[in-house]
């Protein structure tokens, strides 16, 4: 088992960092080098429920629900001059924030949640779209080096208040 | 005065754009209007049939979700007794939206300004400080939960319209029918609703996309031609031509599209065996099952915004060829802003390993995050913004696509089909539905009912 250090925690928060700064920078093929490739990436519809019932999703649907083929797929098409829904293409910052570790339930695996705020500016209309969430990651050690195994996405909105989700969170 | 004014500069447009699309053109303004946009809540979305649910996402008493129809919230219950009742969500005393979750199970919904409680066929059964408050003068039967004024159901989609005069669904459904027994009627168990609908937001009118999916094959060529080159779609980037282009009556239409030459594609969408026996089977007609047959690729819209999608498509460049199934609305918020709720279905009866696999070619290529839906998002935002303008106001669009293309008379389904799906008839025919009702001219079918109700 992982023990979790302030060390640990600056390496995982600095991973995290480098890894929107690969994103905001549309560096999607190195981003993909940051996967496992047994990854999961899920974006599950958020729904509004009464009181008590669990606050995770329970939609049983998804925004995005990838495997390492798929996202690989996702950033062969950015690349294409014709993905016109990137092209031009959006300008991102990813705000990183609150990041929580703990213990995998495997050895070199930790679990990682952090806070995401994400702005997204399109051509030149004067307004952005902001998406808040909570992403929920699983990290692996691979060779040295920590990789995303998992990372489930809980959207702050029922209602995802942008044009389509042709960007990462 | 002014009022009147504006109405009858409305009627001079519409009157225009009505001679214009004899032509195959329409305004640009007609998609970024705030005066149309109004008009259009009165006299479009207050006498069509809204889209609200299907029957599966409500399996047990007391299921609800929360819909719309425009602005109007309504719940759509199952009540205690099994029926489907569709309730105005707003409580009968001040109007206070009684439900505020959108889905859950209830049996009961208390109002949370005086507490004002209904059961779940919409009964007031509840109201505190009766005797005081009232004197025992309430009559409570008069006070329960507004119903929507017609509610009807076809093969469990759940429709309402706010006209107590409308036809009947089947009515207004007219030739469509025939066609959404396709998707309908492939089993005797019939579709259901896989999880909750994605919703988002998009800055483009209600217009852009219930006309794209009613009649634009054309776009697939451009628009979608990354898809061409990932392979998730035929290696040809005019797939979507080689179709019938199907006019179904009162505004509905759709294309129905089969394998581009020298390309073999699987029969029946490529659902699996147990499917294709099945829809054999249960299709209502030898018709059916031979249009079925030849058939990978089906969209159309229902008038006004129902859109439909039964599409044969890769979930990854690795995969088979698999089907799926959405339908979606196009909810009108403002002239410029649509809110999409986008439904995955399928067989209530297929293989598990089918619904996975057909679930996940819709998230990766419809929805949200679609990588076909992501390009259209972009083109339909971009119109709207074009037409918002001064120069939109005599901006005429070429909608000439396919006028010279005449009818085939051997195609075996109801409506008028043109031997291509190339062509904007059904964009045109949408308009033209459009401006009958806009100008007030009541449909056929709902002209004769009212006259027989005057009699």
């Amino acid at each position: 088992m992982v023990v979790v250090t302030e060390h640990l925690e600056q390496e995982v928060s600095r991973f995290l960092i480098k890894e929107a700064e690969l994103l905001d920078n549309h560096a999607y093929e190195e981003w993909l080098s940051l996967l496992t490739p047994d990854v999961r990436y899920i974006v599950p519809v958020q729904v509004t429920q009464e009181q008590g019932v669990p606050s995770r999703p329970t939609s049983g649907m998804a925004h995005l629900d990838e495997d390492y083929t798929s996202l690989e797929m996702r950033v062969r098409r950015l690349k294409s001059a014709r993905a016109w829904a990137e092209n031009p293409p959006s300008r991102t910052r990813h705000f990183v924030t609150n990041v929580r570790v703990e213990p995998g339930d495997r050895e070199g695996e930790l679990k990682v949640r952090s806070n995401v705020l994400l702005w997204r500016s399109r051509g030149d209309e004067p307004h952005a779209d902001l998406l808040s969430a909570e992403r929920h990651d699983l990290l692996r050690r691979v060779e040295g080096q920590w990789k995303i195994a998992q990372r489930v996405v809980i959207l702050d909105q029922a209602v995802v208040n942008t044009r389509s989700l042709s960007v990462i969170l | 005065m002014a009022a009147n004014g504006e109405r009858s500069e409305l009627q001079t447009v519409l009157r225009e754009l009505a001679r214009g699309l004899e032509k195959g053109v329409a305004l640009a303004r007609i998609y970024n209007d705030p005066e149309i946009f109004e008009a259009e809540k009165e006299r479009i979305f207050a006498r069509t049939y809204g889209y609200l649910a299907h029957e599966s996402e409500i399996p047990n008493p007391g299921d609800y979700v929360v819909r719309y129809i425009a602005d109007d919230s309504f719940i759509v219950i199952r009540d205690a007794q099994g029926q489907i009742r569709v309730l105005f969500n707003a409580c009968s005393h001040r109007g206070m939206p009684l439900c505020r979750a959108e889905r859950g199970r209830a049996t009961s919904f208390v109002c949370p300004y005086h507490g004002w409680t209904f059961n779940s066929a919409g009964e007031l059964i509840g109201v505190p400080a009766e005797q005081e408050g009232y004197g025992g003068r309430l009559d409570r039967s008069a006070w329960g939960l507004k119903p929507a004024p017609r509610v009807e159901i076809y093969d469990g989609l759940i429709f309402a319209c706010l006209d107590p005069d409308a036809p009947s669904l089947r009515e207004y459904l007219g030739g469509m029918a025939w066609y959404l027994d396709l998707l309908t009627k492939r089993s005797a168990a019939g579709l259901e609703v896989i999880g909750a609908p994605h919703r988002w937001v998009i800055d483009t009118n209600w217009k852009l996309p219930a006309e794209n999916f009613i009649s634009d094959a054309y776009h697939t060529l451009m628009t979608h031609h990354t898809m061409v080159e990932l392979g998730l779609a035929p290696p040809d980037p005019k797939f979507a031509m080689y179709g019938f282009h199907v006019q179904a009556g009162e505004g509905h239409g759709l294309g129905i599209i089969g394998p581009p030459p020298h390309i073999s594609l699987p029969p029946y969408w490529g659902y699996p065996e147990e499917i294709v026996r099945s829809l054999q089977q249960n299709y209502p007609s030898a018709a059916h099952v031979e249009v079925a047959r030849r058939t990978n690729f089906l969209h159309g819209t229902i008038f006004p915004n129902l859109s439909i999608l039964n599409v044969m498509l890769l979930k990854d460049p690795g995969s088979p060829p698999t089907p799926m199934l959405t339908v979606r609305l196009w909810r009108p918020l403002s002239p410029e802003k649509t809110e999409v709720w986008s439904w995955f279905l399928v067989e209530r009866d297929a293989p598990s390993w089918f619904k996975d696999l057909s679930y996940q070619t819709y998230v990766h290529t419809f929805g949200t995050s679609g990588v076909f839906e992501q390009d259209d998002a972009e083109v339909w935002c971009g119109i709207t913004r074009a037409a918002r303008g001064k120069m939109a106001r005599r901006f005429w669009l070429n909608l000439q696509l396919g006028m010279h293309l005449r009818p085939d008379p051997t195609w075996p389904g109801p409506g008028t089909a043109y031997p291509l799906d190339y062509a904007e008839a059904n964009e045109r025919a949408f308009l033209r539905a459009w401006c009958r009702y806009m100008l007030e001219e009541r449909p056929k079918a709902s002209r004769r009912r009212s006259s027989r109700r005057r009699s």
